[in-house]
């Protein structure tokens, strides 16, 4: 029996005993009684405090001039309870949540360029605009406001709670040196109103779109960093109207076979939350469904652990596509196994004139086992791989040498954790990109190819003399050779470091890469910090 | 000059002599704030705690402000929304008041004094109406209470005073000096306030914004309002990183009312309080994780260490002999000023003192001599 977990919780609600939730107690089926039961809900739990303005939809101020994700209706609700003493039980909570994500959400296109923050990628460094660099994302990441949609009289009212519910605001770096008050209101606000008014018809057209049920079987394909490629399958039942069981199996590159069972609810018309038990571990998927109802793209990642997950590709078992091939790069000259993971695969492969198929090892609908051969090349380039009308572009390479490696992510945060505290460590793990830099011979122009992720030797090293003279190395955290996952040290004062500090440090993490011309290595600067007190599920 | 102004002039001279060797023979105490909710009173003579007394609340931020006459510390506390006075002498709570009122929420970030008969309390109201269903922020206001005024005192006056207001300290002339975007001076019984240093509206063609952080009230015992800024003076091209970055200070010598801005010292380490050195206005001493002593004049680093820990709070003995970093976790660090060699620590009872502003002053007999 797997223990059944709210797809959205975070510790913020587990202060209030949601952990425990039941994700389909209570629940009503059919789309006219959960309209009404979140009405009630409405009408019971928040009318409280937000004055009725219409009835049939009952509209509400405040609530009934906002959009946000599933997420960003949690985080709301959540903080009525614990700031302003609502009352709601965790039941009730999660039909709102469901309620307003599915008549007051976002859309597709609306949520896709703040997808990092909803998936988990920590390590995401957002290129934010100067108009809410300093304004918004010196405290908070610039995607959880793109993640809403307000009037402007909402967007000011914004503003006032916030300088009301955190009056350092404007005596904080970046808030003191400058009238915080007077730019948020009169240019801030104008700006917000502008990129993400509400703009109900948007809203309106997505309601309205045809969307089709999500049960049936799916094809997985993904990759894990520090562990390679994945590939599975995943049925999911339809329980109640948006509402899923799932099972799951898969398989990691290096043979590691996995499988689980798990829950499902999607918001939206779109926005897919589950969370899996899968061995001993727990999982949470956040996918988008695309356009056509056939594919779900998003991240499946440990709930404890979230930086450690595999980027996750879903497609509809009764399609016909090309989804990964496995190893995604090949060397001139060499004769290989190649693997061609996807979904009812028929006819012939074609890998180029560069490759030639020399036998098919192995085939079932859904995976092709090949030997090949690769012609000599003087220079890397991309193979479309074909199997009879379905192709999958950018994933293998063909290549001579590597001449140049780059570590991803080039700039990671990991936090200490763990000794008796209340947060866990935070990890980070990092891949080394493998590139030919084309005829030019020089790194980072448009003539360089992407060969593919390679194995290397990874290595700390102490990021500058102020981390030498402090000892990071020693303190900080310890890293895979082989998989590339960084593990930070114990949280707590230190009393055998200098000033009694934490294990905090300031580290270079290096690929070491020995081909059979040279060895090369790559760099990415780690920050070793403290724990994150505050975790909501939009940071 | 007329004999009578002659004799006048000695008789006050001598009066305050006298009364400074009377304050000479008198130890130096400190009053403090950690947590949950203590307020120590310290003999810095002999380094050991007289009393502790317990505060009615939670004590963040606990920024201390005392009585002219030394015997009451106002302390405000209670996340920002409360003052109370104590009784130094005995741990009476003698003033309390709850910023707050109705459905109006009042924060202070660390604005609090006392005027100089010792008559009134001061604070900045930072003010947000709070509706069933949205906030209003509200002006920010200079807000007076009598200090008399017992345990539910509410203010008797309150001025429109500029948003972003942290600490502010009285002067001898009874002026209010504040620290916002610029400092200013407030006459509490009128309200009247005048701009003293232009700090944000300086712009100094050539240097960047100057960056203030401070919630520390400190400079009592220097005879200073004090705050420090940090500063980056561009080259012709205004490229950020061919830029000099210095430590400054905005200064008001309280028994004067003069003013200076001074940058002291290259940019070397982040530093949270400093000050000068009592009665030497070229000493100028800075501490976080490192404790530096400046010459202003100079502008050079004398001397800087690597503290044990990081400590938030600076202060000097009275005679300037002595430094007290206080701040952080829960011990005083000692240290002799001219060396800045480490001559103790005064461990408290209790947790974390955080932000709160430690106070140095020359205790009367009345404390000192008051029943342990």
């Amino acid at each position: 029996m797997i223990k059944s977990l709210n797809p959205l919780s975070w510790k913020g609600a587990k202060a209030i005993g949601v952990a425990s939730l039941i994700a389909f107690s209570g629940y009503v089926a059919g789309d006219s009684q959960s309209a009404v039961e979140g009405e009630d809900i409405l009408q019971n739990r928040c009318m409280g405090c937000h004055i009725p303005e219409a009835q049939n939809p009952l509209q509400l101020s405040r609530i009934s001039h906002q959009r946000k994700t599933p997420e960003g209706w949690l985080m709301t609700i959540t903080r009525m309870q614990l700031v302003h003493g609502a009352v709601i039980t965790d039941d009730e909570r999660q039909s709102l949540v469901k309620y307003l994500a599915d008549t007051q959400g976002l859309t597709p296109e609306e949520s896709a360029p703040y997808r990092y923050v909803l998936e988990r990628r920590l390590n995401h460094v957002e290129d934010t605009g100067s108009e809410l660099k300093e304004m918004c994302a010196r405290c908070h990441s610039e995607a959880r406001v793109g993640l809403q949609r307000r009037e402007q009289g909402e967007w000011e009212k914004l503003v006032h709670f916030h300088l009301g519910q955190w009056p350092s605001i404007e005596f904080s770096a970046m808030g003191r040196d400058r009238d915080w008050f007077g730019i948020a209101l009169n240019e801030t606000v104008p700006y917000l109103s502008e990129q993400f008014g509400l703009d109900k018809k948007v809203w309106d057209d997505w309601q309205a779109a045809e969307k089709s049920s999500l049960a049936g079987s799916w094809r997985l394909a993904g990759h894990r960093p520090g562990k390679g490629a994945f590939n599975g399958s995943m049925t999911a039942e339809e329980t109640a109207r948006d509402k899923y069981t799932l099972t799951l199996t898969g398989e990691y590159a290096n043979g590691e076979k996995v499988s689980g069972k798990g829950e499902a609810i999607l918001y939206s018309g779109y926005e897919w939350r589950a969370n899996l038990n899968i061995g001993e571990e727990s999982y949470k998927q956040v996918l988008a469904m695309n356009k056509s109802g056939k594919e779900l793209n998003g991240r499946m990642f440990l709930r404890n652990q979230e930086p450690l997950g595999i980027d996750l590709q879903a497609v509809r078992a009764d399609e016909s596509r090309v989804l990964s091939v496995s190893p995604t790069y090949i060397e001139s000259g060499k004769t290989v196994d190649l693997t061609i993971q996807g979904v009812n695969l028929t006819g012939n492969v074609d890998l180029g004139e560069h490759i030639k198929v020399l036998k098919t090892t192995g085939q079932t609908k859904d995976t092709i086992q090949l030997k090949v051969r690769a012609d000599k090349v003087s220079r890397a380039e991309p193979v479309t791989v074909k199997v009879g009308e379905q192709k999958l572009e950018d994933t293998l390479t063909l290549y001579r040498s590597v001449d140049h490696v780059e570590v991803t992510p080039a700039y990671a945060v990991a936090r200490v954790g763990g000794a008796g505290g209340s947060q866990e460590k935070v990890k980070a793990v990092f891949e080394a990109r493998a590139y030919d830099v084309g005829d030019d011979g020089v790194a980072g122009t448009d003539d360089d190819v992407f060969i593919g992720i390679m194995p290397a030797q990874w290595e700390l090293q102490a990021f500058d003399e102020i981390a030498i003279r402090d000892r990071d190395l020693e303190f900080a955290g310890e890293i895979d050779r082989e998989t590339g996952v960084f593990t930070p040290g114990d949280a707590g004062p230190n009393p055998d470091r200098k000033y009694g500090t934490n294990n905090a440090g300031r580290l270079k993490v290096v690929a070491n890469l020995n081909t059979k011309s040279k060895s090369l290595s790559a760099e990415a600067e780690l920050l070793v910090t403290v724990q994150r007190w505050n975790n909501p599920p939009i940071r | 000059m007329s004999l009578n102004t002659i004799i006048t002039v000695l008789i006050s001279a001598s009066l305050t002599l006298m009364s400074s060797m009377s304050y000479a023979e008198q130890p130096d105490y400190m009053v403090v704030v950690n947590r949950p909710n203590n307020l120590h009173v310290i003999n810095l003579a002999t380094e050991t705690i007289d009393r502790t007394c317990e505060l009615p609340g939670d004590s963040a931020p606990g920024t201390v402000a005392m009585s002219p006459d030394k015997l009451t510390a106002y302390v405000l506390a209670g996340r920002f929304g409360k003052i109370w006075g104590i009784d130094v002498r005995n741990c009476d709570l003698t003033f309390s008041t709850d910023l707050s009122n109705g459905n109006i929420r009042v924060k202070s970030i660390a604005s609090l004094a006392v005027s100089s008969d010792g008559e009134e309390v001061f604070t900045v109201h930072n003010p947000v109406r709070i509706m069933n269903d949205h906030y209003e922020v509200l002006d920010t206001q200079f807000a007076v209470y009598k200090a008399d005024a017992g345990l539910q005192a509410k203010p008797v006056r309150t001025y429109p005073v500029p948003r972003q207001i942290n600490i502010i300290q009285t002067a001898d002339d009874g002026l209010v000096y504040l620290s916002g975007p610029d400092v200013y001076s407030i006459e509490p019984k009128t309200g009247k306030i005048e701009t003293v240093i232009p700090s944000r509206t300086a712009n100094r063609p050539g240097f960047s914004q100057p960056d203030i952080l401070t919630v520390w009230p400190i400079g009592r015992v220097s005879d200073e309002f004090i705050r420090m800024y940090s500063i980056a003076k561009f080259d012709e091209s205004g490229d950020p990183d061919k830029a000099e970055y210095f430590w400054g200070f905005e200064q008001v010598i309280l028994s004067t009312g003069k003013t200076n801005v001074t940058e002291f010292a290259p940019l070397e380490d982040v530093l949270f309080t400093g000050m000068h050195r009592p009665g030497k206005p070229n000493e100028f001493y800075g501490v976080l994780t490192q404790l530096k002593r400046f010459d202003v004049n100079s502008q050079k680093v004398i001397k800087s260490i690597d503290l044990e820990r990081t400590y938030y709070c600076i202060n000097f003995s009275t005679d300037g002999s002595k430094l007290y970093l206080a701040g952080t976790y829960n011990d005083i660090a000692v240290y002799d000023a001219e060396t800045l060699k480490k001559l103790g620590n005064i461990v408290l009872p209790g947790g974390d003192m955080s932000m709160s502003t430690s106070q140095v002053f020359s205790s009367p007999k009345e404390l000192s001599n008051a029943k342990k």
